[in-house]
Order: C-alpha cells, then sequence, then structure tokens
C-alpha cells in the first residue's frame, strides 16, 4: 500500500471552494436561544462547520455551502434559533465540479 | 434585459428549470429562466451520474453532444467492516444508458439550449418572492424587480421557498432528508482506466455501505469522471443530529478504508461540495400545483433512491418537460387556475419514468432500518470471512457458517421480516 495518502481536513476542503462573500448577512442566529438548545444539531448537519459553540453559538457565514439544511434541524430538532434564506444572486458559493 | 412581457418565468436554472423553459421556447412561448448562481450549474452538487434516456427524449441523437464525462460500463456495491470488505461489480452490456457528469459544465450546457431555442436567461439574480393575488400566482419578485408572468415554474430545489410561499409545502423534517457530500479527486485518465479495468471513455458507479458511515444511516459513492473521481458520503440528516457526529467525518472514514485508498491514492483533491437530498419523494409537497404555478424537480421530490439507483437530473427533467407541457395546455385554453393545472399531477403519475417513484414510494420507509447499514453489512463480510478462510482448525458448510454469522448479530425473526419486507419494497 502506497503511503502517498493525502491527509484531508475540513480546512483543507474549505480552502478548495470559491466564495464570494454576500456583504449582507444571509444567515443569523438568535444567539441566547442557542444557550437553551439541548441537542444543537446545527454543529453536526452542516457539512462546512458553520456553527461552532464556545461557551455561546458562533457561526461564521463563509463556508456555507448553502444546503440549507441546519434551518430544518434548528427548527425540528433544535431552539429554533437560525433564519437562513440563500445569500444574494451571484453571491455566495460558486461551485466548478459539483 | 426589459423584464416585461414574459407569459412564463421558470425560477432556477438547473435540469428541471432548463428542460422546463427549453419546452416552451421550442413552442414560441416568452420565457424567462432566472437563476440565482453566477452561471447555471454553480449552485449545484450531485453524486455524479445522468441517465441517458431523459436526454435523448429532448434532443434525440444530438443528446451525444452534452458534456458527458464517462459511460458507466461498470456498477459496483461493496459492503465493508473496518477491515474487510466485499463486492459485487456488474459490467453492462451497453456503456451508453448512463453517464457521469459535473454540473457545472451540464446545467450550463443545458441551458444554453434553452438559450438557443428561445428562452431568456438572467443569472445573479435571486427570486426573493411570488406576487400572488386572490390565492393566485401571478409573477415573481426579485430584489427591486416585479415581474409579472401568466405562470411560474418552480425549479428552486429542495429548500424551495417558493413551494412554501405559495402554501404547497411546509417545512421539511430532518427524517425526511440528507447530508450528501463530496470530494473531486485528480486522476489522470489511464490511471483511471487501470484502476477501474475501464476501456476509454468508460467510467464506473460505485456504492459502499456498512462502516464507512460509521454508524449512521447512509453510504458512501464513487464515480469515475474523465479525469477525476467523485468520492462521497449520503447520511440522514435527524441520524446525524440525534446521533452527535459531525457530518463531514463520515468523508475521512471512507476515505482511509483499505478497499478506497486503493481507488484514490495519488489523487489530488481539487474540490469539496455539498448538497441536501429531500428524500421524501413527490408527498414533500401538499400538491405540486397551484393556481399560476407547478412545482418541478427537487422541489417536488422528483428524485429516487431505491438503495441500489439514485436518480435525480432525469427524473428533474422529465418533470420539468411534463410542467411545460402542463402549463402548454393551459395556455391554449388561456387558463392558468389551478383546476387546469391539476393536469400536471396525471401527467407525473402517468409518465413511465416518473412512475418510479411511486413503484418504489416503500423504498424510504425501509431504507431507515438501521439494520441495513450497521448489521447486515458486517454480516456478509464475516460471512465471506469464514467462507473463504481455511486456517486448518476444521470448517462448517456454508449454510451452517451463515447461520452462525448472524447469531447475537440479528434474530431470525427481524431477519426473515427484512428480506420479506425487501422484496415487497423493491
Amino acid at each position: 500500500m502506497s503511503e502517498k495518502q493525502e491527509e484531508m481536513t475540513l480546512d483543507k476542503r474549505l480552502a478548495l471552494i470559491s466564495f464570494n462573500k454576500d456583504p449582507e448577512p444571509f444567515i443569523e442566529v438568535d444567539t441566547k436561544l442557542c444557550q437553551k438548545c439541548e441537542k444543537k444539531p446545527c454543529l453536526y448537519i452542516c457539512p462546512a462547520q458553520v456553527y461552532s459553540w464556545q461557551d455561546q453559538l458562533n457561526y461564521n457565514t463563509e463556508g456555507c455551502m448553502e444546503t440549507g439544511a441546519c434551518l430544518i434541524v434548528c427548527h425540528k430538532i433544535g431552539a429554533k434559533a437560525i433564519s437562513w434564506k440563500y445569500p444574494s444572486g451571484g453571491k455566495g458559493v460558486s461551485f466548478k465540479l459539483g | 434585459m426589459s423584464l416585461e412581457g414574459f407569459e412564463v418565468a421558470v425560477v432556477g436554472a438547473g435540469p428541471a428549470g432548463s428542460a422546463a423553459a427549453l419546452t416552451l421556447a421550442r413552442e414560441g412561448v416568452q420565457v424567462l429562466l432566472v437563476e440565482r448562481g453566477t452561471f447555471p450549474g454553480s449552485k449545484n452538487v450531485f453524486g455524479g451520474r445522468i441517465y441517458s434516456y431523459a436526454l435523448k427524449r429532448l434532443f434525440g441523437d444530438l443528446w451525444k453532444d452534452a458534456p458527458v464525462e464517462r459511460f458507466i460500463r461498470k456498477e459496483g456495491i461493496t459492503f465493508m467492516t473496518s477491515d474487510s470488505s466485499f463486492s459485487i461489480e456488474y459490467e453492462a452490456k451497453d456503456p451508453k444508458g448512463s453517464f457521469t457528469a459535473v454540473r457545472a459544465k451540464f446545467d450550463k450546457w443545458l441551458a444554453e439550449q434553452a438559450e438557443k431555442a428561445g428562452a431568456s436567461l438572467i443569472t445573479d439574480s435571486r427570486v426573493d418572492d411570488l406576487i400572488i393575488e386572490g390565492g393566485h400566482v401571478k409573477g415573481i419578485i426579485a430584489g427591486q424587480d416585479k415581474i409579472p408572468t401568466d405562470a411560474v415554474i418552480a425549479c428552486d430545489g429542495t429548500t424551495t421557498s417558493l413551494a412554501r410561499k405559495a402554501g404547497l409545502a411546509t417545512m421539511l423534517e430532518p427524517e425526511e432528508i440528507s447530508m450528501g457530500m463530496k470530494d473531486v479527486i485528480e486522476l489522470p485518465a489511464d490511471k483511471i482506466e487501470e484502476r477501474f479495468g475501464l476501456d476509454p471513455e468508460e467510467g464506473a458507479a460505485h456504492v459502499f455501505v456498512g462502516e464507512c458511515s460509521g454508524g449512521l444511516r447512509g453510504g458512501g459513492f464513487l464515480y469515475t469522471n474523465k479525469e477525476s473521481l467523485a468520492l462521497g458520503m449520503v447520511v440522514g440528516a435527524d441520524d446525524v443530529s440525534m446521533k452527535t457526529i459531525p457530518s463531514h467525518t463520515v468523508m475521512e472514514r471512507l476515505r482511509n478504508h483499505r478497499k478506497v485508498r486503493r481507488f484514490i491514492r495519488d489523487g489530488k483533491t481539487i474540490e469539496y461540495n455539498a448538497h441536501m437530498i429531500p428524500e421524501a419523494g413527490p408527498k414533500m409537497l401538499k400538491r405540486p400545483y397551484t393556481g399560476g404555478m407547478l412545482v418541478a424537480g427537487d422541489a417536488a421530490g422528483h428524485l429516487l433512491n431505491n438503495g441500489y439507483t439514485f436518480r435525480g437530473v432525469d427524473m428533474a427533467i422529465v418533470s420539468g418537460v411534463a410542467a411545460a407541457q402542463t402549463i402548454l395546455e393551459a395556455r391554449k385554453k388561456k387558463d392558468y387556475s389551478a383546476q387546469s393545472l391539476q393536469i400536471y399531477q396525471r401527467k407525473l403519475r402517468e409518465e413511465p419514468a416518473l412512475k418510479d417513484m411511486y413503484t418504489f414510494s416503500g423504498v424510504p420507509r425501509y431504507l431507515r432500518n438501521n439494520r441495513l447499514y450497521n448489521v447486515y453489512p458486517e454480516l456478509v463480510c464475516n460471512a465471506a470471512e469464514a467462507i473463504y478462510r481455511v486456517d486448518g482448525n476444521g470448517k462448517r458448510k456454508i449454510y451452517k457458517e451463515l447461520r452462525a454469522q448472524t447469531k447475537g448479530k440479528v434474530s431470525t425473526i427481524s431477519l426473515i421480516r427484512d428480506l420479506l419486507a425487501g422484496a415487497r419494497t423493491f
């Protein structure tokens, strides 16, 4: 077995994607609600780990791949704290090999 | 471009939207195709394969102009434990039945065909809302632009805000969605052909079940493009949330399995992408039509995962065409009321390609059985191990060995029930 195996991390993966930052916030989280959220499903569903937890919910929309799954799990399993829409036209992620 | 005078607005230039716009434009309808990405396909992600029949229907022999990566000669499935695997491979008579593609190229090409037929495409434009008067959809709103039309076809994908705004859908349940993720790994064409045992232009599709999903409901896939591999995982959203396993971690599990490592070695990952997959089928909408509007493609649940074939693009195209045909009939009658548009429902049910969704409507429920991911793949591998291993300690006959393997893993009753239910479901 060749040992030339490429090591991939999420950070490396996200660095491969083109983003055009939307100046408008397309994800907004009422993080006060997250304090009481038991399951915090957003931390697990997001394939870009847009959401992280350190004493409170933090989120960084720059890696968002716009799957929209966070909204669903937040509202059905979590604390209904996330409001989410697609970024403005032409903004956000742009895949070359989707 | 003036946004006046369009009869139909199609929202989303994916396969459903472009097929609908193309079909309408060919009949001389003034159609506006609106895409939020900078180009069609830039927001779209799939596993990797398109079934050719849908394109043949749209283009006849000219379907071969489509940006095909490789025609699928080999279909494979691997059941895996952490340190063993059991694979089955089928080599198709004719590889032309399906092909791998890259959405940034394919969707762009399909939208170009719609444009050539006379559709007007605008990109970089997010449709925010519908113009609704007296419960009837009268057009779309994109930023500052209010665009009145006779009808709207919503092909706005899984999250379909338009179907929700029209009151046709409520928010999906976590059980009804999966998260799909993939790495695109660059590899020279000759290496791909050698590694997978393919002739030039031929491709392989492979599915992985078992250890790779780390106890989650889901599995892996691999498709060969011309000079890259599309390697990914699909996992159930509710399962990820309840078991608190970050979805992307299953990608490393898959990549690090010996079987997969050999496929991808020396490869260079060049893109990572992800997409939410609706798994509920057409019942994700109350109905796919309302006064002045039809819904097609992912937005209407027009896709099918029956466990061994994964179909989205072909069904999106066919449903986009069915929506366009419905509009054409309504246009003749000058009647876009819900009553007039309800023939869409019948078209969907009668269309042989789409009927598969109803034939296999029991599949999503069947596939929710976690034994399929956590018990059976291991059982298959362990049985193979016992059958093939000779260690001088004496061997049992195959049937006895199989019975022994199931002990403590699954009760006979569950096993029989799963088999019978499987026979009925598939």
